[in-house]
């Protein structure tokens, strides 16, 4: 499936603003040339492979393909909220977020990540606009098919796509990315196995053209200059991440597959 | 669920931007704060800490175990807080649930690092007895008795006096062969204390309007568009962060949130301390 790419650019990388000038691999493990097992710099993301409407049942559906992270999201709504809910004049957002079985290497490992359906629906309601739905609720159900690291940020950016597609109204797509705490270095889109010797985690979700941060959460232990530092390297992938996610909405669905 | 006219909606907004809150603080004061430790026999520790009408429980259970195969020289934490419904009838059933995993999550991240234990305010591998074969499981568990806003502080720092209230009790390893699991004697006369001054203190500042404020009331959290908790330790260093509310903040505002925080959270960790510390003084005293 990745290897049929539209117009869309496949990769982006964040420039740091600031003068480091190129950033190369200092130490982790001992080891000084120390390259990430899929030969990406530091500051390189995976290649992003996003497509929308690609579940008919639902109102809007996307997939998201990085590297081996594999999602697929769909919206269903907005329908009549559940009688037992209280009237609201607002909409209601409702999130899920499930593993495959075969998502993880052993089995069964995806429910560690019961959080993720909370931190998935605070990253997307401030982008929403509620106002236009009252009484109804939307559901956003993700799936992912494979765990590859960098799950969260995966999910969150193509349930907002999905969103798009379902054409509910919001203020600005919500594009993710976390970057890892290596030894000294920041490791930006992180594969499983950096995820599993990281000593710190940041992920940021925001709206880029709207410059606006609608969930952040850092675990492990940060010095200021450094926040400061990765949360420059996510928001510069934000933007780029977003302009192909507004590209890959461009795109014409009636292109023909095969 | 907090009801609210639309004249004591201004009122309160009016009064956090004029610096002068309902309560009559400043918006980075805040609420008096309780400490009483050793309040379940039951447990290894436990503390009761109060922040105005905010009240939570924390206990500690201890219990021997063995180290996860991935992190043989790491001892286990699990943090689970629970929000009865005396705090608050929407609490009942599983309405609490919502609220208590998200404590819970947002503990987790700020008291115990990530996954490999990295960056953890509680030192995991201190809690190891016998690297691969023993460790001490410390079972952290918080309850919400009262709820007025800033749950999340309140909580952080009740963890932080039931911890230094724990006592392990010392273990006397028999030495066996190396294949086997090792038996262990409990002492009932000598115990550990934890070392508690890595544990970080947990500060939020709720956004209302333009304005953040420290340690706010349900009432004034109900007007909040969002708010951040930046986990702080006494090195100045910060342990992790997470953000609540739906509204969307600029990078800038993030930025100079965090750097309030650090600067509050000096004041809040000394307070804390003192506060522990003649808690404990006060229950030495009673026999």
């Amino acid at each position: 499936m990745a290897g049929k790419r539209g117009a869309t650019p496949a990769t982006y990388s964040p420039s740091l603003t600031t003068a480091k000038g190129k950033k190369k691999p200092p130490i982790f493990t001992d080891d000084a040339n120390w390259v990430r097992s899929d030969g990406r710099h530091f500051h390189q993301c995976r290649p992003a492979f996003l497509r929308i409407a690609t579940v008919n049942s639902a109102s809007g559906s996307a997939y998201a393909e990085f590297g081996n992270t594999k999602v697929i999201v769909s919206v269903f709504g907005p329908r009549e909220s559940k009688k037992a809910m209280m009237y609201s004049d607002v909409g209601r957002l409702n999130c899920n977020v499930s593993y495959t079985t075969f998502a993880t290497p052993s089995r069964g490992q995806g429910s560690d990540n019961k959080d993720f359906s909370s931190m998935l629906h605070k990253a997307l309601e401030g982008a929403i606009i509620l106002e236009s739905f009252p009484k109804t609720t939307v559901d956003v159900f993700a799936l992912v098919l494979e765990s590859g690291g960098s799950d969260l940020p995966v999910i969150i950016s193509c349930a907002s796509l999905a969103l798009a597609d379902a054409g509910i109204m919001l203020y600005d797509l919500v594009a993710a990315v976390s970057v890892s705490c290596l030894g000294k270095n920041l490791v930006i889109d992180p594969i499983s196995e950096e995820e599993v010797y990281q000593e710190g985690s940041f992920m940021i979700s925001c709206m880029p053209s709207r410059n606006e941060v609608t969930q952040l959460t850092v675990t492990g232990e940060w010095s200021t200059p450094k926040i400061s530092e990765a949360m420059d390297l996510c928001l510069d992938a934000c933007s780029k991440l977003g302009n192909i996610m507004r590209s890959c909405l461009k795109e014409p669905l009636s292109a023909p597959e095969e | 669920m907090v009801g609210l006219s639309v004249g004591e909606k201004h009122f309160i907004k009016g009064g956090i931007e004029q610096n002068l809150r309902t309560d009559g603080r400043k918006r980075y004061t805040y609420r008096p704060i309780y400490v009483e430790t050793a309040v379940i026999p039951q447990a290894n520790g436990s503390a009761r800490v109060k922040f105005g009408a905010t009240e939570v429980i924390a206990s500690v259970k201890a219990e021997l175990g063995k180290p996860s195969p991935s992190y043989p020289d790491k001892g286990k934490v699990l943090i689970h807080v629970d929000c009865s419904p005396t705090a608050e009838p929407a609490f009942e059933g599983r309405g609490g649930e919502e609220l208590s995993s998200e404590l819970s999550v947002a503990l987790q991240r700020c008291l115990l690092g990530g996954k490999s234990g990295a960056g953890a305010g509680i030192d995991l591998s201190s809690l190891s007895i016998v690297e691969g074969k023993i460790c001490w499981d410390l079972y952290i568990e918080g309850l919400v008795v009262s709820s007025d806003g800033n749950l999340l502080d309140a909580l952080a720092a009740a963890i932080k006096a039931s911890l230094s209230n724990t006592a392990l009790p010392k273990v006397q390893v028999s030495s066996a062969a190396s294949d086997e699991q090792p038996e262990v004697d409990l002492s009932d006369e000598e115990f550990l204390q934890f070392d508690t001054c890595g544990i970080p203190a947990i500060v939020t500042l709720t956004k209302v309007g333009k304005h953040y404020i420290l340690d706010a009331t349900s009432e004034e959290e109900s007007q909040m568009s969002s708010a951040v908790s930046v986990s702080v330790n006494r090195q100045g260093r910060i342990c992790g962060l997470t953000k609540r509310g739906g509204a969307g903040l600029n990078p800038s505002v993030i930025h100079d949130m965090i750097s309030v925080a650090k600067h509050l959270s000096e004041q809040v960790i000394n307070k804390l301390d003192s506060e522990i510390a003649a808690a404990e003084a006060r229950e030495e005293d009673v026999p």
